[in-house]
């Protein structure tokens, strides 16, 4: 994978992924955004994790927004900068429930509810938005360079 | 995802090779609950485990909860780095029995 660069000679990549809601999507959304991760500058570990966040998100979306439905559609923009990634999601299924998000006791036996606290710890900002053309996931995750 | 099972003595070994995701999980669950039916003692190998999300831990629980309830055993072994990020990702390392081989997983009581 290649990345131009700005007239500045940043670095900058934007991908975008017009998908249906089929859970055999995600594999591919996985592999791109590990690449993704990686040339912005993360070791595995946290390659790993960022890719973790993303699909939780889409599988939120999956489950909660569209109730498993697999025709529907979803639309990814990963946008790498210098020592930046942001994503954002777009469906038109059901808004999330804020009262479910990270609703989950952290270290119980509970059955599900985890997945927005992965996101929560591995991303810098997260936020949800709900209007007319949908409802908008949104995540940051910054690069802390070594001094 | 493949899951291969194997006899050991009256317990069953679960041999899980690929990813865990919302897709997979459901197999997974099918397969493992389908098990704990037959056998006192459920051990599940997860050396070959590229990835686990989070459908993966909770289907997890959900038959270690049951193998609670039926009085069986439950327990994880080999778990990958990569495995072991989202297992203390999601804080669940307590609620499990987790051994590095199988030899320990399978002389626990």
């Amino acid at each position: 994978m290649s990345a131009p660069e700005t007239a500045t000679g940043g670095l900058f990549m934007h991908v975008t992924f017009d998908m249906c809601s089929r859970p055999c999507c995600l594999p591919v959304v996985r592999a791109a955004v590990g690449q993704l991760a990686a040339m912005v500058g993360w070791d595995e570990t946290e390659c790993r994790a960022i890719t973790l966040a993303v699909d939780e998100a889409l599988a939120n979306v999956i489950r909660h927004a569209y109730h498993g439905r697999a025709d529907e559609r979803i639309e990814l923009h990963c946008h790498a900068g210098e020592g930046e990634l942001q994503f954002r999601i777009r469906d038109t299924g059901d808004a999330p429930d804020p009262t479910r998000i990270c609703a989950r006791e952290v270290g119980c036996d509970k059955i599900g509810g985890l997945g927005t606290h992965i996101i929560r710890d591995v991303m810098d900002t997260v936020s949800y938005e709900s209007c007319q053309e949908g409802n908008w996931f949104m995540a940051v995750k910054r690069l802390r360079r070594q001094v | 995802m493949m899951i291969s099972i194997r006899e050991f003595g009256a317990a069953r070994v679960v041999d899980l090779d690929g990813e865990v995701d919302l897709g997979t999980s459901p197999d997974m669950r099918r397969a493992l609950f389908d098990l704990l039916r037959q056998t006192p003692k459920l051990a599940i190998n997860m050396r070959a485990l590229r990835y686990i999300d989070s459908s993966g831990i909770a289907t997890l629980i959900e038959v270690f909860k049951n193998a609670q309830q039926l009085q069986k055993e439950f327990v994880l072994y080999g778990l990958s780095p990569a495995v072991q990020h989202v297992f203390r990702l999601t804080h669940v390392n307590r609620i499990f029995r987790i051994f590095e081989t199988e030899e320990q997983a399978m002389s626990s009581a």
